[in-house]
């Protein structure tokens, strides 16, 4: 080490100062002092930390670390009475913003935006929407993304920090809007739901059963959410999953519909583009086979939320498909009403088997003449013939003798003019007047005319297809008014059945079996006899028994002459077809209304054929073959 | 001269190496438990600390085998290779984080502002050991060793590296109280800073770093922003309660809740993991380690001596403190390292170069009194 620099201080040093270097070294205890106080402060400090508020740290360690993340349960599927599968769930992906975890949240939304195909400024509104939503909540920001969306984020997640994806199941719809109007829809829970619902279910972005058997059998569709607390870290990407509860997916619901007959009574109301409501139920339970409402909602227009314009073109669509028109229209239910009337006559003693009346084409009341359809005249009619030939005069003499009471009192005990119960919202209970009920309604006296009207289901009577049905049904089987049932069983996902379909007899007429038999036998003549309403309807090898029925809609004369296609769509008469097969022992009903459809048996009529025909294949299909060996 | 007879090994200070060496093993641990779980590429953090530490303790052998009285002659042209250095990196250096620190030397980043710290104490010891002043030093006495300190520091807030550059200032504010000043030169000194640091308020500081030092007295109003990283490290100590989580099983290092874990708020990591009471053995060793050197100084047999031992520990002690009192939550958050238990090996380097001239202090406490034989 030869290197020196010539420094001249340096020879002083040599010469110690002893006393300026105790003097230094006495300073040295000040500095070993504020050592010790400093190291006396971190400790302290280090106390209160650890000690004092050690608990409430870990707390802050715990919730800084942990998420707790709810995964919606995949809702109950729906299936038919064969267990084909209605309606069933999908995963759908969706991209969310975890607010708390985000950093740098301007770039991430900068190259986030050409990978979802959306606009900053809209993804920016997203997050503006929810802005008084707790910071680890997700804030949604695009729904359903495809699978290369996905496998791009997943891959490249390191690049979006706050950003992730959550799978949620969604709705998936088999057969298209299969009894769309039946089955309902789901939609995001609205302010007003939430504030009636169980907080502790449901959460501000949940689907919620909006409709139909979504919206009635929500608790047992809906399944309990899972919880997953998973670990991450401070840039939200998850390390582990710590604990979960598995979510419990929603219980089966199989109905007693049958898809296969749904679908035909669909396509067949779809072809004509008819309006109206086709029902099939079976006689003897009261399960329902088919619940057709056309024009049927377009169940795709619900997935996700419907969009403003589409919710206000259903609502302004004419022929109302927002409405279940099985349950939720009335009309005049014109001829089938006859069979009340029928019955009416033969338990009152009116009239029975062989009563008489004659037919001149007209019946006169008081001051009024009263038209029957056939304006020639039916000539001498008795029971069977009037019902299948649908005389007009016949049953008003009957109903004019039995009164608009007695009328009512069996048309309520077969079912008219009240709930029936069926598992379907905003049923409506259909109108079988009264003496009372006018003078409380209308503030009027009955008029005896008025009753004539009834007798042949004109007036102020209104049923539902629905109630038609289980009317149809009660005359087959011989006065037993069931319940009608959607829903044959519930199962919950271990596969025990909480809920099992039991026909429900709602009413039960006793001792009229004979005039039911009556009753039915003309109801044969209508689609089997020569002159019958409906011959058109029927099916070789299969007896029917069935009515035809013409409700108008408006009494103005000016129509009255015109031809059937040159009066206004709206103001053609609705058109019925009811009946029950095999006529020999009933086993399922049919009620057909097609709104302005004109007459019964070429409206309606054709429809039921079709559902008959399918419900009856295999037995029609096998003796066909047995006559030809 | 190259000097290691029998002597020098028998004044070898046991006490003080056992200090050194306890304090580096539980720094080691430490930081393999805060670069956990291992990142998939590149040497792990802890690899390359040992790497450094082994490097350390050579730079310590080969520095007490001089007599720190050749660092006289050794510490100016010290000064202008490290002020030299600076200017280069202000140039042509590697940019990291929005600051131009270092030099690539392709194993090692070299950061010269952490040997300039013990540069400066160098500098400083030999300044006032030398000018020696009955009677205190008078303002115009100090206009050398502020212009020696004054350059660098300029030099690395230019970088930025305000941490760094407060540091030098600290350095020379102990040095120079320690030695006598006159009660004028107290006072002039005092008005100085005052405006100095009023003018570097308004005009020097960037708007980041006075958010910084704002962010001091409100951590907890700006959690997301910078009281994010001074929040998680309360959390994570305050989380770790008296006898913490056990080693490794820190979770908020872990999960990266807390910021640069490995370096300034590595002892975070020690106190999520070892609670109270183990991060009271962990001071209790490192001050006493610093006691240890007040005593190396008490002990040194010449003016330079002391201030070359009063100087480093000076430097280990307030970095220590700045760091602590950081990560505690009671300073503002700059950058920087706790000597000895943060990662980098330019601080641990500069680090165990201090160490080795208070060694090198300590043996040769009684050289010059023994006339050789």
């Amino acid at each position: 080490m030869g290197f020196k620099l010539p420094l001249k201080e340096m020879e002083d040093i040599a010469e110690r100062d002893d006393a300026a270097l105790d003097q230094l070294k006495k300073r040295l205890m000040g500095a070993a002092a504020v050592i010790l106080v400093f190291f006396g402060i971190i400790v302290l400090r280090l106390w209160t930390l650890q000690i004092n508020s050690g608990k409430e740290y870990a707390q802050r360690a715990y919730s800084n670390r942990v998420r707790e993340r709810e995964v919606a349960a995949p809702r109950g599927h729906i299936l038919d009475r064969k267990g084909k599968e209605i309606v069933t769930n999908r995963p759908s992906f969706n991209v969310v913003l975890i607010k708390e975890d985000s950093t740098n949240l301007g770039d991430v939304l900068t190259r986030l935006s050409p990978v979802l195909k959306m606009d900053v400024s809209e993804l920016w509104e997203k997050i503006r929407k929810s802005a008084g939503s707790p910071k680890y909540l997700p804030v949604r920001l695009k729904e359903d993304i495809d699978w290369k969306t996905l496998a791009y984020l997943e891959n490249h997640n390191h690049e979006f920090s706050g950003i992730r994806t959550e799978v949620q199941p969604v709705r998936v719809y088999h057969y298209g809007n299969l009894a769309a109007n039946t089955l309902g829809y789901l939609g995001i829970i609205s302010k007003k739901e939430l504030e009636k619902a169980d907080q502790k279910i449901y959460k501000g972005s949940d689907l919620i059963g909006k409709a139909g058997l979504e919206k009635l059998r929500e608790r047992d569709l809906r399944g309990e959410k899972g919880i997953y607390f998973s670990e991450v870290n401070a840039r939200g990407f998850e390390q582990q999953l710590l604990k979960s509860v598995e979510p419990l997916p929603g219980r089966e619901i199989h109905l007693t519909l049958d898809v296969e007959l749904q679908q035909i009574a669909e396509s067949y109301m779809e072809a004509g583009e008819k309006s109206g409501a086709v029902v099939a139920m079976e006689v003897n339970t009261g399960r329902l086979l088919t619940v057709v409402s056309s024009p049927s909602i377009r169940i795709e227009d619900f997935i996700g939320g419907i969009s403003v314009k589409n919710w206000k073109a259903l609502l302004e669509n004419p022929k109302h498909p927002l409405i279940n028109k099985v349950v939720q229209a009335s009309y005049p239910p014109g001829s089938t009403y006859k069979m009340v009337t029928a019955l009416a006559g033969l338990a009152k003693g009116v009239i029975d088997e062989d009563t008489v009346f004659y037919c001149p084409g007209h019946y006169r009341f008081g001051n009024r003449t009263y038209r029957c359809w056939k304006h020639s005249g039916h000539g001498p009619v008795n029971l069977k013939k009037a019902i299948s030939q649908s005389c007009d005069v016949y049953f008003y003499q009957v109903g004019q003798r039995v009164g608009v009471d007695g009328l009512a009192e069996f048309a309520r005990k077969l079912g008219l003019g009240k709930k029936t119960g069926v598992e379907m919202e905003h049923e409506k209970s259909g109108l079988v007047p009264t003496k009372e009920w006018k003078l409380r309604v209308k503030k009027k006296k009955w008029q005896e005319g008025e009753t004539l009207s009834i007798a042949i289901g004109q007036g102020f009577d209104l049923v539902t297809p629905l109630q038609m049905c289980v009317m149809t049904a009660t005359i087959a089987n011989g006065g037993k008014v069931y319940r009608p049932q959607l829903v044959e069983k519930v199962v919950d996902p271990e596969g025990n059945i909480v809920e099992n379909f039991k026909p429900e007899i709602v009413n039960e007429l006793v001792g009229l079996d004979r005039f039911f038999k009556l009753i039915r036998e003309g109801m044969e003549e209508v689609v089997q006899g020569k002159r019958g309403t409906a011959r058109r309807v029927a099916i070789k090898n299969l007896r029917i028994g069935g009515k035809t029925g013409t409700a108008q809609v408006v009494k103005i004369a000016q129509y009255r002459h015109l031809k059937e296609a040159n009066i206004p769509y709206r103001y053609r008469d609705h058109a019925w077809f009811t009946c029950f097969a095999p006529a020999e022992k009933p086993e399922i009903a049919v009620t057909v209304l097609v709104e302005h459809g004109l007459h019964g048996g070429s409206g309606a009529g054709p429809i039921a054929r079709a559902v008959l025909k399918e419900y009856f294949y295999n037995r029609l299909h096998n003796k066909e073959v047995s006559e030809e060996q | 001269m190259i000097k290691i007879d029998r002597r020098l090994f028998e004044n070898f200070d046991i006490i003080l190496m056992l200090f050194i060496c306890l304090v580096c093993t539980m720094a080691l641990f430490n930081l393999y438990s805060a670069s956990y779980p291992p990142k998939a590429y590149g040497t792990p953090a802890y690899i390359r600390q040992s790497y450094f530490f082994l490097m350390g303790f050579g730079v310590f052998l080969f520095l007490i085998s001089f007599d720190y009285q050749e660092l006289h002659s050794w510490n100016y042209p010290f000064y202008v290779l490290i002020v030299a250095l600076l200017i280069f990196v202000y140039f042509a250096g590697a940019k990291a984080g929005g600051a131009q620190r270092w030099i690539n030397l392709g194993f090692f980043k070299l950061q010269p502002s952490e040997p300039a710290k013990l540069m400066l104490v160098i500098t400083l010891a030999s300044f006032y050991s030398r000018k020696e002043v009955v009677d205190g030093y008078s303002i115009t006495q100090l206009v050398i060793p502020v212009l020696l300190t004054a350059l660098p520091f300029l030099l690395i807030l230019l970088q930025p590296d305000l941490g760094t550059a407060l540091m030098l200032g600290i350095i020379f504010v102990s040095m120079t109280v320690f030695v006598k000043l006159r009660m004028s030169t107290y006072l002039t000194m005092g008005g100085l800073a005052l405006v100095l640091g009023v003018f570097a308020w308004e005009k020097v500081l960037k708007p980041y770093q006075k958010q910084r030092i704002q962010t001091l007295f409100s951590p907890d109003n700006d959690p997301m922003g910078h009281g994010y990283q001074v929040l998680q490290s309360k959390i994570a100590i305050g989380s770790g309660g008296k006898f913490g989580k056990g080693y490794l099983e820190g979770t908020q290092g872990h999960l990266h809740f807390l910021p640069e874990r490995h370096t300034d708020f590595a002892f975070a990591v020690w106190g999520e993991e070892w609670g109270f009471a183990g991060s009271l053995i962990f001071l209790g060793i490192y001050f006493m380690m610093l006691l240890w050197g007040i005593h190396v100084a008490m002990e040194a047999k010449d003016r330079f001596g002391v201030l070359l031992a009063y100087g480093v520990v000076m430097l280990i002690f307030w970095q220590a403190v700045i760091n602590l009192l950081m990560i505690l939550g009671f300073l503002p958050v700059v950058g920087i390292p706790l000597p000895l238990v943060s990662y980098g090996g330019s601080s641990l380097l500069t680090t165990m170069l201090g160490l080795g001239i208070l060694m090198n202090v300590r043996m040769r406490r009684f050289q010059n009194l023994q006339p050789e034989p």
